[in-house]
């Protein structure tokens, strides 16, 4: 199995995939040791192991890993390669994170947000943000967002 | 600009020194150069503080960040002393002596009133914790006390280094320490004197370390540069870029992975088993049955080439469950029991002030109710897991832990082996809250790292078995009781509490060492019941401590986390019982000395609030006052009805923390804690039926989201006296803040939690 993560093609054994049954979430984490998308719940609930896929935000932890075959996977590890992406600086900037644990998944969720709308309202942010933070970020989440979708519009840092 | 803050290098005699820790030798935890271990190139000046050859601090760091700040708190403290940036401050994590115990902690859990403050009693049983928790050297990092912990220790281990330094660089550049200036690493001769020399804290390392110096004197808080200031994390880049390393992401050479599946009914054991079918799946090697470990319910764990082949194979083993042989465990059926052993009274008395017997006899009438609240998980985002390698007669941990020396010292044991072969390095913590004080998850991996080989092995729970196996903040119920006299005031109060005692329970889990034959009166359950700030002529306040079966630990501010919710609730009912606004109500009860503090953290909360203005159409507010962990907090809460549920649009909160480290963590952390509460207070609850609970994730235990987050302001009460706790005291007061408005909206009186009952 050849999947497109951050680029680069990576070739997964389908003994170490489980013939691809395996949640692309192990397949990141375990064989390809990409930790940076955690395991939150493994029932879609909390957003912990968000990444993308052709751009669209999805919950890999119960993304079977040969759906995304032929697809573009962005992790936490792609998003800002090259250069912090706007939202991993509005996050600095507005000191988000707390723990942390959840930060890859919301920065992935808002980064796909961003995306398709570049200037979300407190409503759209609601609606799209359905992510679990323990440690209580979501006002600063909010206020990430808000400073991203600005930057985005060429507003400094 | 000269420094004002003086060295009083060489003086002896311990008057010079002033912390907040004043009956505390914090001297005593200087420590030596060698608890530092240096390595090539680096001088460590004394147990705390290393100097690379880069010119950069390097400190000593006991405390685990669990999203707290305290990976950020610690290292202002070190960067103020030394007026570096705090860049220039690095951390390495601390052994395991007794000079990185956690004192504070220990201190805090004497059972005394606030009140009693400066007795002998008080002082004596202070000192005698003190020394005894210095001897014990205790590395941990919980009950919010880890600032005022370091505020002693951690400065005066920075300014010793300070004085080192200085000594040496005034024999370097022949001028006398009171001309020398420190700034960003170097020290440089005064203007003026000595032509403007200045020499780095690398070259002056090895000559710093070989000189003695006595007391030192601390820098005052009117020269402080950073303390105060809201300097950006030093852990915030790593986490958003996915690159911070906690327990789970370990990766090593030849690593397995483990998952485990414990009895689901509580303090159950697995019986026969059948395990053909998982031993089949390929990437499935071995299960391993695990013992009741660390307080924990026994079962088995699954062996394989990742998590995802090591639940597979868990999930295909069947179990024969074996019931614990007290009987199954049933939540309900121990809440009713709490709420009658509440409404009988008895106990432990820990306060007791007048005569609320007579008081209540003469009273002209008396107002009671009964209050509740249920069990609780801590549900990290993070699950429990550690990661374990037996080798070469040594083990190893890689752990998300609040407890690295009980970690080992448990860990030890359970290997049959020296406290000194086992090395514990602790990772970030996804979330902590209390859960990561305990040890059961980790002498599971320990056990299922005998059969690995000598290869390490990740051992995590599942989402479900994290929900299931947890050490739950115990239910408890309370009974209230005011009586009124002839004139309308109030009279006494009376509160008799009842619930599982937790301290004694977490000393036989993870430090039997101070686990009596017979449980000690127990302050982190009746904490916030017994020290309330309010001038009540006749007081008693008692708890009964039970012990009902079900694994109850430390949950983000303990007892704190109910107790403010029986305690501000039954005041507000008060204050509508005698026809006083809540405000007012509190404000008339909180007179004399002690409850300065309180008076101004509620009047910052109602002015900042605009208590006295209308609220909108179809809002109202509510208020609660409580301290906890030394600190004060107050809030408003402006709530409406929107169907059924409740929305939370804005909570104010004032804070009293002492001398704040950095106002950004704060607000962090009040923030957070508002969340926190707010998710329990409307939903939060843990089922026990047959011994199993019932809530196994998050669709079932239920989570506040952004959409549903009110606007939280955080406004601070400045103050120079020592600081005190923060990472859990803006838990306690919103329940009572949230069901105190949402009676002034509805009139209906919410009485046991969670407000939103199933």
């Amino acid at each position: 199995m050849e999947l497109q993560i951050n680029g680069k093609a990576q070739t997964v054994s389908d003994t170490a995939a489980m013939d691809g049954t395996m949640p692309l979430l192990w397949v990141l984490r375990d064989v390809l040791n990409m930790t940076g998308t955690k395991f939150g719940c493994g029932v879609a609930a909390c957003g912990a192991c968000t990444v993308r896929v052709d751009g669209q935000a999805v919950r890999s932890c119960v993304t079977p890993s040969s759906s995304v075959v032929g697809k573009q996977v962005q992790t936490i590890e792609g998003l800002g390669a090259d250069k912090l992406h706007a939202v991993q600086q509005a996050w600095i900037t507005e000191q988000v994170p707390q723990c942390g644990y959840c930060q890859s998944g919301m920065l992935m969720a808002a980064a796909s947000l961003l995306e398709k709308n570049p200037a979300p309202t407190d409503a759209q942010i609601d609606e799209a943000m359905t992510n679990i933070c323990r440690c209580g970020t979501y006002q600063r989440v909010r206020a990430g967002i808000h400073r991203a979708a600005k930057m985005l519009q060429g507003a400094p840092a | 600009m000269k420094r004002r803050t003086l060295i009083l290098s060489g003086l002896a005699g311990t008057g010079a020194l002033l912390v907040g820790w004043s009956m505390l030798p914090a001297r005593s935890r200087l420590g030596t150069a060698e608890m530092l271990m240096p390595s090539q190139g680096e001088v460590a000046l004394n147990g705390w503080i290393k100097i690379a050859q880069d010119g950069s601090i390097l400190m000593a760091m006991p405390r685990s960040e669990m999203g707290q700040g305290i990976h950020t708190a610690l290292p202002m403290l070190v960067a103020e002393e030394l007026d570096v940036p705090l860049d220039q401050v690095r951390i390495v994590q601390a052994g395991l002596d007794s000079i990185y115990g956690n004192v504070a902690m220990f201190v805090a859990s004497l059972p005394f009133h606030p009140k009693q403050d400066g007795s002998g009693l008080v002082k004596t049983s202070e000192w005698m914790t003190g020394k005894l928790a210095r001897e014990l050297g205790v590395v941990v990092t919980g009950g919010s006390s880890s600032v005022a912990d370091a505020w002693g220790s951690v400065r005066i281990a920075a300014a010793t280094a300070r004085a080192q330094l200085a000594q040496a660089a005034s024999k370097k550049l022949g001028v006398p320490v009171d001309q020398l200036v420190f700034h960003g690493g170097k020290i440089s001769t005064s203007q003026g004197a000595g032509g403007g020399k200045s020499v780095n804290f690398a070259a002056l390392a090895s000559d710093a370390a070989a000189i003695k110096v006595g007391d030192v004197k601390l820098k005052e808080a009117k020269a402080f540069k950073l303390i105060g200031q809201a300097a950006p994390r030093t852990d915030v880049p790593a986490k958003v870029t996915g690159t911070a390393q906690f327990g789970m992401d370990v990766r090593l050479p030849g690593m397995v992975y483990a998952a485990v599946k414990l009895c689901p009914m509580l303090g159950g054991a697995a019986g026969s088993f059948d395990s053909t079918a998982a031993l089949k799946i390929k990437g499935v090697e071995r299960i391993v049955q695990l013992p009741a470990l660390g307080g924990g319910t026994a079962g088995l764990a699954v062996v394989g080439t990742s998590t995802w082949h090591a639940r597979q194979g868990a999930a295909a083993i069947e179990v024969q469950w074996q019931q614990r042989s007290l009987g199954a465990l049933d939540s309900a059926k121990i809440e009713k029991e709490l709420a009658a052993i509440a409404t009988q009274g008895g106990g432990f008395a820990f306060h007791s002030r007048g005569d609320a017997d007579a008081a209540e006899k003469a009273a002209s009438r008396t107002v009671d109710a009964l209050y509740s609240a249920p069990y609780l998980a801590h549900a990290t985002m993070e699950p429990m897991n550690c990661t374990a390698q037996l080798a070469g007669g040594k083990l190893t941990l890689w752990v998300p832990t609040q407890v690295p020396k009980m970690a080992r010292d448990m860990a030890a044991k359970a290997a049959g082996m020296s406290s000194d072969d086992v090395t514990v390095n602790v990772t970030q913590l996804g979330g902590g809250f209390g859960r990561r004080l305990e040890v059961d998850f980790i002498l599971q991996a320990v056990q299922v790292a005998k059969f690995t080989d000598g290869r390490p092995v990740q051992l995590m729970y599942s989402r479900e078995e994290d929900m299931t196996h947890d050490v739950y903040r115990p239910a408890h119920a309370a009974l209230l009781r005011a009586s009124i006299d002839a004139n309308g005031r109030i009279a006494s109060l009376r509160i008799q509490s009842a619930g599982d005692a937790i301290t004694p329970r977490w000393f036989e889990r993870a430090l039997p060492l101070l686990a009596g034959p017979v449980d000690a009166p127990d302050k982190t359950t009746a904490e916030g019941l017994f020290d309330l700030p309010y001038d009540f002529a006749h007081q008693h306040m008692s708890h009964s401590a039970t012990k009902m079966g079900v694994p109850v630990g430390y949950w983000r501010s303990v007892g704190h986390s109910h107790n403010a919710f029986f305690s501000e609730g039954f005041i507000d009912e008060l204050a509508y019982a005698t026809q006083t606004d809540p405000l007012a109500f509190r404000r008339q009860h909180l007179s004399g000395e002690h409850a300065k503090r309180h008076l101004a953290v509620l009047d910052l909360a109602a002015s900042k609030a605009g208590w006295s203005s209308k609220p909108a159409v179809g809002h109202a507010r509510g208020i609660a006052l409580h301290e906890s962990f030394n600190s004060v907090v107050a809030m408003v809460v402006e709530v409406s009805m929107q169907g059924n549920e409740p929305r939370v649009h804005k909570v104010t909160c004032a804070v009293d923390c002492g001398q704040v480290i950095n106002p950004g963590i704060v607000a962090q952390q009040i923030e957070g804690s508002v969340v926190f509460a707010l998710s329990a207070a409307l939903w939060g609850k843990i089922d026990i039926e047959g011994g199993i609970v019932k809530q196994q994730n998050y669709p079932q235990y239920r989570m506040l989201k952004l959409a549903e987050t009110p606007q939280v302001e955080t406004h601070l009460v400045p103050s120079t006296q020592a600081p005190t706790g923060i990472g859990e005291p803006g838990v306690p007061p919103l329940a009572p803040a949230l069901a105190n408005a949402m009676f002034a909206l509805t009139g209906k009186r919410a009485r046991s939690l969670p407000l939103m009952q199933a």
